[in-house]
């Protein structure tokens, strides 16, 4: 089992996806915990997004395969238990974004994992803001972008330490 | 893996705050005292009114419901039919370009100064 953890290509097609399912379920108990913690910054779109903490751990230890379909599985399933269909497909564009940003950025083996993290948070913001502007067929969204750039790079960075922190000790 | 933050971390740090930065001066530079309240629907323009006149507008659309409510030089959204209620949270506004945006709604209300200086950036 170790060492089928490098090369996610051998494992069989159970093993696939109990591992999908179990970090989906973990990644969308993150959603959860999220979703019910009582707060509002005032501005939309500015949030942690802790549940991305498994997407970027399975990006790094299974695979892009993995980490996208734990990523729209646990979107999906949030959007339909509590964050609102409508909400799903906005976060469904950002992570689309993020996450291509993400793949590419970890391909040019230049950054870090918290590098990787932060351009993903960005890139999110970037992504649902774009389908509001789109949505709203109005650009003036854009006033948001200095708001919503920094919280992205301020989670992103919270997330990346976070993996790191987590890939460390993770001897799977 | 080897190093936790490594050189090209720090370059896009840097070039992301820069771009951050930017765009605060430009968004700031930009903000002007309010004095019009603008309210869209779909895209379109449904209304407009001084923003220092109180009223509460009602905007009716297919499905839903959005109630703006203008007082002593702010605007807030105060009810929304919609799931998210985003807008509702929102804080109130009142300086130029500022908005409240009911996305599920597609209801927009913006607050413009007397330079309506914003063409430039929607065309």
């Amino acid at each position: 089992m170790q060492s089928q953890a490098n090369s996610p290509r051998k494992r069989s097609s159970a093993q696939m996806v109990a591992h999908i399912a179990l970090l989906a379920s973990l990644a969308l108990i993150f959603s959860y915990v999220e979703a019910i913690i009582p707060y509002n910054p005032g501005i939309p779109g500015v949030k942690l997004g802790i549940a991305n903490i498994v997407t970027v751990i399975a990006l790094y230890k299974f695979g892009w395969k993995d980490a996208a379909a734990v990523s729209v599985i646990r979107i999906v399933l949030a959007g339909l238990l509590f964050n609102g269909i409508f909400g799903m497909f906005y976060a469904l564009a950002g992570a689309t974004v993020s996450f291509i940003g993400m793949c590419l950025l970890k391909k040019t083996k230049l950054f870090s994992v918290v590098g990787v993290s932060m351009a993903g948070g960005v890139l999110h913001n970037l992504g649902q803001l774009l389908v509001a502007a789109a949505l709203i067929e109005d650009l003036r969204m854009f006033f948001y972008f200095p708001v919503l750039l920094f919280s992205g790079i301020a989670a992103g960075i919270a997330i990346g330490v976070g993996v790191t922190l987590v890939l460390k000790v993770l001897k799977y | 893996m080897k190093q936790y933050i490594r050189k090209a971390d720090i370059i896009l740090l840097i070039v992301l705050i820069i771009v951050g930065l930017a765009s605060t001066a430009y968004v700031a530079m930009s903000r002007t005292g309010g004095d019009t309240v603008i309210i869209e629907q779909n895209g379109k323009m449904y209304a407009k009114y001084s923003l220092f006149e109180d009223r509460s507008v009602t905007i009716e659309g297919k499905h839903s419901t959005n109630i703006v409510t203008i007082k002593g030089g702010q605007v807030w959204m105060e009810e929304s039919t919609c799931k998210n209620q985003v807008c509702v949270r929102h804080s109130k506004i009142s300086a130029g370009g500022e908005s409240i945006i009911c996305l599920p709604n597609r209801v927009v209300v913006r607050v413009e100064g007397k330079g309506g200086g914003y063409d430039a950036v929607t065309s």
